[in-house]
């Protein structure tokens, strides 16, 4: 079974000289479609420097990024908003809504950059598949942390992305909703034959996970298989 | 993207009414102090560009029309000798004391022209006839200076330079530069104002044939006349403004408001605009790291900033347009042609977009920790 994320002998230095430092040393990870994948690590470990670059948001200083069969490192930052359209669903931990425009405008505008088809037809199809069909209207401002990540998850799942990252999802919010929106990522992950990329601290994501990577101080510490993804024809032949 | 550049203008209320103040006030400065410096050149000349003649003679060496001295009357008759003359008149412009009802004075300038060619009298009539100034000892004033000078309605008596004057008519909006307003009389009438000697003037105005060469109807006027100066319409204007606006403290400093007020706009609007879209720097991260190219982020951050403009113009333009009007009947003069209206849309458009532009580095190259740290 082909991975969709191949990661190889990867590091990320910051500064120069002296001041040289090495956030992420030597990392090696793939990462199979329909797996819920859990990066965990302390504070400072590496974990957003991995994610961004994963995310080809960030570039690597060396080794290898290998995402559906394209290598990532070395693209020119032409390339990388592309990249990023085409293949990648964000999840922020803040939300990142935009404050301005309603839960149905913040679907919709990531659908018109990803260039889908009658893109408020299609938010407002996101929005009812994450059970935000009545808050379609509502502004960031008039909604729970619970239903602002679930907008946010709609909002990454324009245009079908085949990985979702998602940087501390549950951090700002209550058990019920943090559950909630764990189901969700879950489900989309088995159900749509995802990569589903979790950053976080919070235990409670592990029941939900297929897999938990630990990394510390720039390395993996350890990779722990939870549960076998059997391979389906999402998969890379 | 264009729905994002929209209502991050107008979702946060405070942040708008902010920004729209900022743009706002600084276009009132731009466009008052501008007025005011247009107002001013217009006022300093009014007289001349309000004046039919092709052509001046005066003495040599006048700094302004304002500054004319006495030249003889009969070099009217040798300068109609001159082929391509076609008219000649006598006009005189100088100061003089009109003494209020109350036994006090006020310095006014007399404008003495020839009633047959018209060229030199008063436009702008609002009440009376220029053909009254016929009658002797009569004057016409502007109706702003009613106070100033103890009028109230015409027929009425007063003195200047200790000669009775009566009131036949009034003007309407005709402004003097210096505190000195205009008293239109004919030129027979002024020779007992002014004191100059009978057979004396202080301009020749000529009139030439339609298409007339005055380059070389100069030429030909300074060979047959000597002790004189000669001027085209154009160039006893250009000699007038240029005295007020550069030879006088008073012009410099009504300029350098015009600049200072263009600076100042320019730093507030730079300022607001700037803040406005470091504002959103954070959405512009996110919309980045999820795959918006910089150029499309450029379309939103200059479309935000294009909506300021025009929502901040029509704002500050009609604030403008009501001081211009509360001015009208005053002896302040603010100007505000269509023109210049037009080109402060095109700079309050320049500065915005130029002010987001600032920002736009900012937004384009954002530490992508910072969009997942939020």
């Amino acid at each position: 079974m082909q991975p969709l994320v191949s990661v190889s002998h990867l590091v990320k230095e910051y500064g120069s000289g002296a001041n040289r430092f090495r956030a992420l040393n030597d990392v090696s990870l793939d990462i199979h479609a329909g797996q819920v994948l859990v990066l965990m690590g302390p504070s400072g470990s590496g974990k957003t420097t991995l994610i961004s670059i994963l995310g080809g948001i960030l570039s690597a200083t060396s080794g290898s990024v290998r995402i559906d069969g394209r290598e990532i490192v070395g693209m020119p930052e032409s390339q990388r908003p592309a990249l990023r359209r085409d293949l990648f669903g964000f999840i922020f931990q803040g939300f990142n809504l935009f404050p301005a425009l309603t839960a149905e405008e913040n679907v919709a505008i990531m659908c018109k950059l990803k260039h889908v088809p009658q893109p408020a037809r299609a938010a407002a199809n996101l929005l009812e598949s994450v059970g935000l069909a009545d808050k379609r209207n509502a502004y960031p401002a008039d909604l729970s942390g619970g239903q602002k990540q679930r907008v946010a998850i709609a909002r990454a799942l324009a245009g079908h992305p085949r990985i979702l990252l998602a940087d501390e999802p549950t951090a700002a919010l209550d058990s019920v909703s943090g559950r909630n929106v764990l189901e969700i990522l879950s489900g989309l992950a088995r159900q749509n034959n995802r990569a589903v990329v979790i950053v976080t601290h919070d235990p409670r994501v592990l029941e939900y996970c297929d897999r938990i990577v630990t990394i510390e101080d720039g390395r993996i510490s350890s990779d722990e298989l939870r549960r076998h993804i059997p391979p389906t024809p999402g998969d890379i032949a | 993207m264009s729905i994002l550049a929209w209502k991050n203008l107008l979702h946060d209320r405070v942040r708008l009414i902010v920004t729209l103040t900022g743009i706002v006030f600084a276009l009132v400065l731009i466009a008052i102090q501008f007025g005011m410096f247009l107002g001013f050149l217009d006022t300093a000349a009014n007289i001349v560009e309000n004046n039919s003649a092709d052509l001046w003679i005066s003495a040599p060496g006048i700094p302004h029309v304002n500054g004319g001295s006495p030249i003889q009357e009969s070099k009217r008759w040798k300068a109609l000798q001159v082929p391509g003359v076609t008219r000649t008149a006598n006009f005189a412009i100088f100061f003089v004391n009109w003494k209020l009802p109350n036994g006090a004075f006020e310095t006014c300038q007399i404008a003495g022209f020839d009633l047959d060619s018209g060229m030199g009298g008063p436009w702008n009539l609002v009440a009376g006839r220029v053909e009254d100034l016929r009658g002797e000892d009569t004057v016409i004033i502007d109706d702003l200076y009613k106070t100033k000078l103890g009028v109230h309605k015409i027929g009425e008596t007063l003195e200047i330079n200790g000669k009775r004057a009566r009131i036949v008519g009034f003007t309407h909006g005709i402004r003097s530069f210096t505190t000195a307003p205009y008293v239109f009389t004919s030129f027979k009438n002024a020779q007992n104002y002014i004191p100059m000697r009978e057979h004396e003037t202080i301009f020749i105005l000529l009139r030439t044939a339609p298409g007339a060469n005055l380059p070389a109807i100069k030429t030909r006027l300074l060979a047959t006349i000597p002790g004189i100066e000669i001027f085209t319409h154009d160039e006893i204007l250009l000699r007038t403004r240029n005295y007020w606006v550069f030879g006088t403290g008073a012009g410099t400093t009504t300029l350098m408001g015009a600049i200072l007020g263009l600076l100042v706009g320019i730093v507030v609007v730079a300022q607001t605009i700037y803040a406005a879209t470091i504002d959103h720097l954070k959405e512009f991260g996110t919309l980045k790291a999820m795959g918006a190219t910089n150029g499309q982020i450029y379309q939103v951050i200059i479309l935000q900033s294009a909506l300021a403009a025009v929502m901040g113009y029509v704002f500050g333009i009609s604030v403008a347009l009501a001081i211009v009007g509360s001015t009208a009947n005053t002896d302040l003069l603010i100007k505000l042609p269509w023109p210049v209206a037009l080109g402060i849309f095109g700079l309050t458009l320049f500065m915005c977009m130029s002010a987001s532009l600032l920002s736009i580095r900012k937004a384009t190259t954002i530490d992508p920790a910072m969009v997942f740290r939020g």
